[in-house]
């Protein structure tokens, strides 16, 4: 699975400083809980992302942790407040040490 | 010769069952019917805690105060597709200010191999809580939605959500 740990920021196109907005993630990722089979009757080993940390700038806004309880291909959205103009960043690391990170640009409307 | 025309009647009766059950699902009305998810809401007492996981994490994060129903909403579909993508909503009305916001948010599923889904962590950065997510199911369970603010206090809401295909494994 190349795509593994690719990871998409949604935030609205237009931002106006002051704005609460809605950030949306997404990651591709099994998140095996290690209890399923496949065709072959091996089991899958649990592969999830258990550790997910959100920068807005250089502050640390977020932790949350994960299990393998959540879904393939994580979601998550939560409200920002979007007070300055930084880059917003959403790093994962799962049960086998991998790492991964997506960048949005948060910027205000120039008009 | 009726085995054909039996056959019919039945493919029909259960199509007409189907675009009922579509209807009722479109609207959000009618419990009558088989539904791969139902949502159920507590009476006056809480749910009882159903097992030594659960009792651990409430143990592990709650040290025994006391758990305020309110203030927080848990909210799920009456209807989803099967327990691997379980659509989670949560909402609260607590502030999110520097003197006080909602620190952890814990969302538990009784009857999960792992009931602590996820935990929240926040600052007040964050906008008002208005959460979504996807989550697996295992069975039939109560769903524990459980905000904790930076002062201290703790609210909850509880959902039981019904389900026939495992998610867990």
């Amino acid at each position: 699975m190349p795509e593994t740990g690719r990871t998409k920021i949604v935030v609205p196109d237009r931002i106006q400083r002051g704005d609460t907005i809605r950030v949306q993630v997404l990651v591709q990722h099994p998140m095996d809980t290690g209890f399923f089979r496949d065709a072959n009757a091996n089991i899958i080993p649990a592969w999830f992302i258990k550790d997910v940390v959100v920068r807005y700038g250089d502050q640390e806004i977020a932790t949350f942790e994960w299990t393998s309880g959540i879904s393939r291909d994580p979601m998550v959205s939560f409200q920002l407040k979007a007070d300055r103009e930084a880059p917003l960043s959403f790093v994962t690391r799962d049960n086998r040490g991998n790492e991964f990170s997506g960048t949005a640009e948060i910027k205000f409307a120039t008009t | 010769m009726s085995e054909p025309i039996e056959r019919r009647n039945f493919l029909r009766a259960v199509g007409l069952l189907g675009a009922v059950a579509a209807l009722e699902g479109a609207t959000g009305a009618g419990r009558t019917l088989p539904a791969m998810l139902r949502v159920t809401r507590p009476g006056p007492d809480d749910p009882p805690i159903p097992n030594e996981a659960v009792q651990k994490i409430y143990d592990e994060r709650f040290q025994n105060r006391p758990i305020q129903r309110g203030k927080v909403t848990l909210d799920m579909p009456t209807m989803a597709e099967d327990g691997r993508y379980v659509p989670v909503i949560i909402e609260s009305e607590l502030p999110m200010s520097a003197e006080e916001y909602v620190k952890h948010l814990y969302l538990i599923v009784d009857h999960n191999p792992d009931p602590l889904v996820t935990a929240f962590h926040f600052t007040p950065a964050l906008g008002p809580v208005n959460l979504q997510t996807r989550i697996k199911m295992k069975r039939t369970s109560w769903i524990r939605a459980i905000a904790e603010t930076s002062t201290g206090a703790l609210w909850a809401d509880y959902l039981k959500v019904e389900t026939t295909l495992n998610g867990c494994g």
